[in-house]
């Protein structure tokens, strides 16, 4: 459904960002773009979600090349979670959620009661139906990021691309969007792509994996087969010690030590 | 940029200096320090930073004692012929200094430079903005401190006579309801600037017959806007422009701008006046011609022979 | 059930409307003279003798239409630059539009050159191209191929130019008499007292060109203030949209600045205040500050006009006075 084809990215010619990326997002998938820091996997997002454009190669939705789609047929096929939302001005929960409506309504049109369904049904679905009029600005950091996601469910797309959804919140809020993540793409059939330097979330809930390092794709495919303690080292210089977990049948990443030089 | 400038911006730039900061000094007398007084320790290098005092100077006779003038003096043409040594805002102290004079004219309101000058032990002539009569109290003043008495005297008698000669020519007639306009934007009634009720514009108007609609506003410039001016209704505008002299196509031009006012008495009958030219603004020796050009702008039936 | 900012749209934006239309028929009716609107409204006495129609036809509405166009041009440019630049603090005058007027202004009236053309005075022409001319200056600093307009720079070289700019004006009125300072001061400490209807017309073209604009990015302006990224993703074509705000706000505020001079305070309190009341949404707080602003300089000008009566306070003495205090006080109320 999205594909990545030879995808490259500089802002400048002497340091690549990405080079040589390709990977394919099937529909219904969910898939992990796993690298440490500084490995390109926000440019790799925004590339998939037609947000920047490739300095080479190309990505397609069903075949057709990015660019071939308007912004508002993009936007109504593919959502985007940023890392982080820092707002400059004060909206309630329910105008976040609504804003997610925005490729669906006419220059002029304001929200109705069907865009207003939608929200409900989206604040529903990530749990925080009981904020809808509280201010954005008030809530804990596991809530704003179930309000961010549900604009993005409200825009009622076919794939979401999520940016480190976990990486700034604690142990159960981390938890409470793993698991709305794989509900998401069970219950719903939303294709999520999403990425993460957090091996315990790209193990626990992806079913395939994209190792991304230093702008090039290490290794890709299905978790069990990608996630080794090889491929652990190659991509964090790191030691550990990966077995299927006894009690959640996921594959465990535990840390040993440095790997030595 | 130390050219000399327009005649008109000069004597603005001394009008506003004056508003700005010295409303409230303005009626106290000229002050002369120590030195100064009787033919043989008379002056013989003055140095003038005020235009006012440098007329005064020359029309008295202490041209020839005058060694250097300020940036704005352009009158009379003698004094053009001087070095310049700053003004106002900008008094170039070492070129002052330089010149070794024995007399300097300064604005009250130069108290670094008195300080400068008190301390190399020269002598200060301290010129504050004033009225119509502190005019003829300078120029006697100025003659005793530069050992010109009798030229003074002359001088002053010279314009007190011309004055009076005024007032005898218009102190019958009706006195008129006036506003004297020194400033505006071009083409546009923006930005009036009128005389108030203090300063010798407001003397020179009086002394032309006529009565300042602002009379009431004791302050030397008043900001017209334009439903004051509605409301006062002056008979009579009057227009002062300082520096050349409007052609009839200005002339023309400056009174249509009024014709927006159309119910002021002054407009409807016809009665708004350019008075253009050089040295009417200067409170020194000019000043008799200059109220003699106002009260024919006011009552020119007065002055037909 | 109707979402809450439609429900706003139609509660709110009618009553700021009817604020404002009232301010603009009452205010010419007040003021340091009375007079009798029987008499100003009396067809049957010719025009040259009726003083009372001069009032408040010459001398008071004209005033009180550029006090309208002014706040309302002023607060909805604040509001579309705040959200342009993700900061509540920003101004009208921030971007360095005001510090090219002020540049423009100063250097036409030291130079000597402001004689009018055509009937018309050049100071607020060369008010407009300064603040075009520095509005470009921004523009091509911050633009950049691949992402559009950088705000990040946009805001840096906004500020740096301001600097700049009023470095330049300093030098300038060194060299110029005091006259001209004194005018250019008086020009800075704004004057709504256009006389005439001929300015209004003059600025008119450009205020409804960027009205015409502000029309359309409300929504927009919301999903910018969420981030670029997310903007995007929601189908905003970020870069055009974020020109589109910078142009058409500068424009706007070059046109009110060359009619009344840089009347500060209004691009800043007006959107709080609206804010505070109505939320954040832009479709609410764009409009609202438009005519909530015309109201409030109408307000303030009445102040002005009528504090020191007969004589005159600067309307950006009045605003500042207003504004200043408000912010203490919001400072205070948030720390």
């Amino acid at each position: 459904m999205l594909r990545a084809t030879d995808l490259g990215f500089a802002y400048d010619a002497r340091q690549p960002v990405l080079a040589g990326v390709s990977l394919e997002v099937r529909a219904g998938a969910l898939v992990g773009v796993l690298g440490p820091n500084g490995s390109g996997k926000t440019t790799l997002l925004r590339l998939l979600a037609g947000i920047r454009r490739p300095t080479s190669g190309t990505v397609t939705l069903d075949g057709r090349p990015l660019h071939g789609y308007s912004r508002r047929a993009l936007a109504a096929r593919m959502a985007v979670v940023p890392q982080e939302t820092h707002l400059a001005f004060d909206y309630s929960v329910m105008e976040m959620v609504l804003m997610g409506r925005h490729p669906h309504l006419g220059v002029f049109e304001v929200e109705g009661p069907a865009d207003l369904a939608v929200a409900r049904d989206a604040l529903a679905a990530t749990s925080v139906a009981h904020l809808e009029n509280r201010d954005f600005a008030t809530l804990s950091g596991g809530e704003k990021q179930r309000v961010v996601i549900a604009a993005a469910l409200a825009q009622a797309t076919d794939v979401l691309l999520l940016d480190e959804p976990t990486s700034s919140l604690d142990l159960g809020a981390q938890l409470d969007i793993a698991q709305l993540l794989v509900d998401l793409n069970t219950t719903r059939g939303v294709t999520v792509v999403v990425s993460t330097h957090d091996l315990a979330l790209a193990s626990g809930i992806c079913r395939e994996l994209v190792l991304l390092r230093q702008g090039r794709v290490q290794a890709a495919g299905a978790t069990a087969e990608v996630l080794t303690a090889e491929q652990v080292r190659a991509l964090y210089d790191v030691d550990a010690d990966v077995h299927v977990h006894p009690v959640t049948g996921h594959l465990s990443v535990v840390p040993l030590r440095r790997a030595a030089r | 940029m130390r050219q000399p400038r327009p005649s008109r911006r000069l004597v603005m730039a001394g009008l506003l200096a004056c508003l700005a900061g010295t409303a409230v000094a303005g009626w106290s007398q000229p002050v002369a320090t120590s030195g100064g007084g009787g033919a043989q320790n008379a002056p013989r290098r003055i140095i003038s930073l005020v235009p006012a005092l440098t007329e005064m100077l020359f029309a008295i006779g202490a041209g020839p004692q005058v060694v250097a003038v300020s940036s704005y003096d352009t009158y009379p043409a003698e004094a053009a012929t001087r070095p310049r040594v700053g003004a106002l805002l900008d008094p170039d102290v070492e070129r002052v200094l330089s010149l070794t004079p024995d007399l300097v004219a300064i604005y009250g309101s130069q108290s670094d430079l008195r300080r400068q000058l008190e301390r190399a032990a020269i002598p200060v002539y301290e010129y504050r903005h004033a009225a119509l009569p502190d005019i003829l109290l300078t120029i006697r003043d100025l003659g005793r401190v530069t050992g010109h008495a009798a030229g003074a005297e002359a001088v002053a008698a010279g314009i007190e006579r011309d004055l009076a000669a005024v007032r005898a020519r218009v102190g019958t007639r009706t006195p008129l309801r006036t506003v004297l306009v020194f400033g505006r934007e071009p083409n546009a009634l923006r930005n009036i600037y009128a005389s108030g009720g203090l300063g010798f514009l407001h003397d020179m108007l009086v002394a032309a017959g006529g009565v300042n609609v602002f009379a009431d506003l004791k302050q030397q410039s008043v900001q017209a806007t334009t439903e004051l001016l509605l409301t006062r209704a002056p008979d009579v505008i009057l227009e002062v422009r300082e520096g050349p002299a409007y052609s009839s196509a200005q002339v023309t031009q400056a009174v249509a701008d009024w014709s927006r006012l159309a119910s002021v008495p002054a407009v409807k009958n016809g009665r708004v006046h350019v008075v253009s030219g050089a040295g009417l603004v200067v409170p020194g020796p000019r000043v008799a011609g200059a109220v003699a050009r106002l009260a024919r702008a006011l009552h020119p039936g007065a002055f037909t022979p | 059930m109707t979402t809450g900012v439609r429900r706003r749209m139609w509660t709110v934006l009618p009553l700021c409307a009817a604020g404002a239309v009232a301010a603009v028929v009452i205010a010419p009716t007040v003021g340091s003279t009375s007079i009798s609107l029987t008499r100003a409204f009396d067809t049957s006495i010719p025009w040259a003798d009726n003083v009372d129609a001069q009032i408040f036809f010459v001398a008071r509405l004209p005033r009180v239409l550029a006090a309208a166009v002014v706040g309302a041009t002023l607060a909805a440019s604040g509001v579309v630059l705040q959200a342009l630049l993700r900061n509540p603090l920003a101004t009208p005058f921030t971007l360095g539009v005001s510090a090219g007027a002020a540049l423009g202004a100063m250097i036409v009236i030291a130079a000597g050159l402001d004689v009018g053309a055509l009937g018309v005075s050049t100071v607020p022409m060369a008010s407009f191209a300064g603040s075009m001319g520095a509005t470009a200056i921004v523009y091509w600093l911050a633009r950049s191929q691949r992402r559009g307009l950088s705000t990040n720079v946009l805001l840096l070289a906004g500020v740096t130019l301001n600097a700049f700019f009023s470095a330049l004006i300093m030098f300038v009125q060194y060299l110029a008499d005091f006259t001209q300072s004194f005018r250019t001061l008086r020009w800075l400490m704004g004057d709504l007292d256009v006389g005439s209807y001929g300015p209004l017309v003059a600025a008119a073209p450009f205020v409804l060109l960027s009205f015409a604009v502000f029309a359309v990015l409300p929504r927009t302006l919301n999903l910018l203030t969420l981030g670029s990224d997310v903007a995007a993703a929601r189908g905003v074509d970020v870069a055009r949209a974020e020109r589109l705000a910078f142009v058409s706000a500068s424009l706007a505020t070059g046109a009110a600045v060359s009619l009344a001079g840089p009347i500060g305070f209004i691009g800043i309190v007006v959107p709080h205040l609206v804010r505070l009341l109505v939320g954040a949404d832009h479709r609410v707080v764009l409009p609202a500050s438009a005519f909530f602003g015309a109201a409030f300089l109408i307000g303030c000008d009445l102040v002005s006009r009528t504090a020191l009566a007969p004589l005159e306070l600067p309307v950006g003495i009045v605003t500042a006075m207003i504004g200043g205090p408000f912010f203490l006080w919001q400072l205070v109320r948030h720390s």
